[in-house]
């Protein structure tokens, strides 16, 4: 066989995988459409909505910084892009939680806790974000979670909408708990960085997940609502 | 060595090689960011390469065994299966050896939940496993090659 022949038949094969596949995610659910771009999810949503000024009573200054700036790979180290104005920082706000403390924290993306804090978050109607996939959310997620799966299409659009929410600073500054399937699972860790890129400063990571929630026997809710 | 360079054994090896494919490509397909995210895991593709490659790889699969299948093209669908199977088992390797316990996302894309020690024990039978598949590849190839494109035009 030439080699020339080889090489039109390989191209062939490959020109008609990319076809089939682009076609099949264009018709694909939401839930089973992949971005055909794959973005950085560290990297926040693109077309990123300006923060607002803070408001007059707001005593912690929102980091400076825009999506770009920040550091995507580093979750957990206390690396600090943009300090917080001096000054403030002693200032800051009682924390509206009683354990914890569940104060802002800008330099952070994400503080992971167990099952207590999230069951006392739980109880003061902090929001929550199920990283998993959706068709295993449906099967149940801690009751008022939204689903938010990293690995689907519509992620971004999710994400803008809750920053289009909560775009007021003290709202950003609101604690969010996001969990997955505990153990190795990533992808709370991964949307906690999309979130804390577009100024979100309070997010927990669920650090034992939803088997943890389920092995305290607490309420589960089932279906596609929250 | 005549026996291994029989058409008897080339076609059923090029027929069964083209199933497994076919068998492995399907629960990709149909669920693209499971596998985007079983991608993510084997940490040595770039972001931006990510979400193309988890939906043309099980295309090409796909294909390529349907190739093998109906012995269309199957020296080039046969040559494409071989480099993928030579990916799969560096891939795998690579994060065997940096201990980084990961599904392999080869015929289930659904995260099992397994512990670290069953994940590095299924890694080394994949590992086993493909190398098993690359000796199908190498049968196919020895055939067309050892006994002239014959036996394998006749398939």
């Amino acid at each position: 066989m030439s080699s020339r022949r080889f090489f039109l038949e390989a191209v062939t094969l490959i020109a008609a995988a990319i076809i089939c596949a682009l076609v099949a995610n264009a018709m694909a659910s939401r839930e089973r459409k992949l971005a055909v771009v794959s973005q950085n999810v560290a990297a926040g949503p693109p077309a990123r909505v300006p923060a607002k000024e803070p408001a007059p009573t707001q005593t912690i200054a929102p980091p400076p910084v825009t999506t770009t700036t920040r550091q995507p790979d580093i979750p957990t180290t206390t690396t600090t892009t943009a300090p917080p104005a001096p000054g403030t920082r002693h200032a800051a706000p009682k924390p509206a939680l009683a354990r914890g403390p569940f104060n802002p924290h800008p330099d952070k993306p994400y503080i992971e806790i167990h099952g207590d804090d999230v069951e006392y978050l739980h109880s003061k109607g902090a929001l929550f974000l199920d990283a998993r996939r959706t068709s295993v959310y449906e099967q149940g997620h801690v009751p008022g979670a939204r689903a938010f799966s990293v690995w689907e299409s519509d992620v971004d659009e999710k994400v803008n909408k809750l920053y289009a929410e909560r775009s007021d600073p003290k709202d950003q500054n609101l604690p969010i708990v996001i969990y997955c399937s505990g153990g190795d699972c990533e992808d709370s860790h991964m949307l906690a960085q999309k979130l804390w890129g577009i100024q979100f400063n309070n997010i927990y990571v669920y650090k034992d997940g939803f088997p943890d929630w389920q092995k305290r026997g607490l309420p589960i809710h089932t279906g596609s609502n929250p | 060595m005549k026996w291994l360079a029989h058409p008897w054994l080339t076609i059923r090896v090029q027929i069964a090689l083209g199933i497994i494919f076919v068998v492995a490509a399907l629960p990709k397909i149909v669920d693209p960011p499971s596998f985007a995210h079983m991608i993510y895991n084997y940490k040595l593709i770039p972001w931006s390469l990510i979400n193309p490659m988890a939906l043309v790889m099980p295309w090409i699969e796909l294909l390529c065994g349907l190739a093998l299948i109906f012995g269309i093209w199957k020296e080039t669908a046969r040559t494409i299966i071989g480099a993928l199977l030579f990916i799969f088992i560096i891939a795998i390797s690579i994060n065997l050896i940096r201990g980084n316990a990961i599904d392999c996302g080869c015929f289930d894309v659904s995260a099992a939940g397994k512990t670290t020690a069953e994940r590095i024990a299924d890694m080394r039978f994949v590992i086993l496993r493909d190398l098993g598949m690359l000796l199908m590849v190498g049968q196919l190839w020895f055939a067309s090659r050892g006994a002239g494109s014959q036996p394998a035009e006749a398939a």
